[in-house]
């Protein structure tokens, strides 16, 4: 089964690793959006993250030799608009990890339903959380890393990504209170 | 993980809100592929490094092909030489003995023909190997036939001058035991 999910568009991906161009754009359209969101989630800024996704795919079509389908496509091809993501907010010196000394304390823990918490005011509260928080709320919640994941990309320690998700998400729930 | 991580997760979907506009960005993305291609293609064609490599490439052909024509000359060369040489000693030889048999007044006309059909006989063989020769220069087995012949032939110059001394030696004893 697992075989199966990482060989998704196996021909779509052959094809375009010799070059063909119209599978090429078959898997971009397929992909787009997604790419996208992720970049936008990450950035915030259209312009840029429209940047992001050109630059993703061309580098990805360029460098398709060197996927083995040690992972789906999609995941390899996320990976690179992470990465790239991250690389712009640390060169326009965005706070891409949360401040160690930013302490937040919050004793009470949630006791409200969540189930009720609309995702439109989760959206909200992402939004509103402090840059370093933001990356690994969506790391980890929305994109779906672990957190082995997280500190490579974020190149963090493991503990690290783990404490700071916690009062990421702390904070999170603190704020959604607040709407 | 807990209900509220469990219900961003189960609901990720909703968080793709934001639409692109694929065609604008295909065309950059495009074009770019493109232009790396060609760019590419040029760079291999005029890559300095490129025309030095190839440049070495075609030396070393050209040094190597001179090289095999001319070290077979010279193996070609060796081989006449060691021809000559075989071909001067053994001849001296061979010339001196068949003189030496034909001066002899011991033997019987009937015996110096036989023994002088004989030599023309490996004469002729050896004028054959001598064809091959030229044909297929470097060939060992050849040259070896030929030193065979001769010695052959100094074999049979020899045999026949033991026949001649024994003949004078059994004369002698008879004369002895008369």
């Amino acid at each position: 089964m697992e075989t199966n999910i990482l060989y998704t568009h196996k021909d779509l991906v052959e094809k375009s690793k010799s070059g063909d161009r119209n599978s090429q754009y078959q898997l971009y359209e397929l992909y787009v959006n997604a790419m996208y969101n992720v970049s936008m989630r990450m950035i915030g800024i259209k312009e840029d993250a429209e940047d992001i996704i050109q630059d993703s795919f061309v580098e990805a079509f360029k460098n398709l030799t060197s996927f083995r389908y040690e992972s789906t496509f999609g995941s390899w091809l996320k990976r690179i608009v992470i990465n790239k993501s991250i690389n712009h907010l640390k060169s326009k010196k965005i706070q891409i990890t949360p401040l160690e000394h930013h302490e937040y304390h919050i004793r009470e823990e949630i006791n409200e339903p969540v189930n009720t918490i609309d995702i439109e005011k989760i959206k909200k509260g992402i939004s509103l959380l402090p840059q370093g928080y933001k990356q690994i709320i969506n790391l980890y919640l929305i994109e779906g890393y672990d957190h082995i994941e997280i500190s490579e990309i974020l190149e963090i320690s493991n503990s690290t990504s783990k404490s700071q998700y916690h009062r990421a998400k702390k904070k999170l729930i603190q704020i959604i209170k607040t709407l | 993980m807990d209900d509220f991580e469990k219900h961003i997760r189960e609901n990720k979907h909703l968080f793709d809100e934001h639409k692109v506009d694929k065609q604008k960005l295909w065309q950059h993305i495009d074009s770019e592929l493109n232009t790396t291609s060609k760019v590419k293609t040029v760079k291999l064609w005029q890559s300095p490094i490129l025309k030095i490599a190839a440049t070495i490439i075609i030396l070393i052909g050209v040094f190597s092909l001179t090289n095999l024509f001319t070290a077979s000359n010279a193996e070609n060369n060796l081989a006449n030489q060691e021809l000559k040489d075989i071909e001067t000693y053994y001849k001296g030889l061979v010339s001196f003995q068949v003189q030496l048999v034909e001066n002899s007044t011991k033997l019987l006309p009937e015996e110096k023909e036989e023994f002088l059909s004989f030599m023309d006989e490996l004469d002729k063989e050896y004028e054959l190997l001598k064809e091959e020769m030229k044909k297929n220069l470097n060939n060992e087995y050849i040259l070896e036939a030929i030193v065979r012949n001769y010695k052959k032939r100094i074999e049979l110059i020899e045999n026949l001058l033991e026949l001649i001394n024994d003949s004078k030696k059994s004369n002698d004893n008879e004369g002895y035991i008369l």
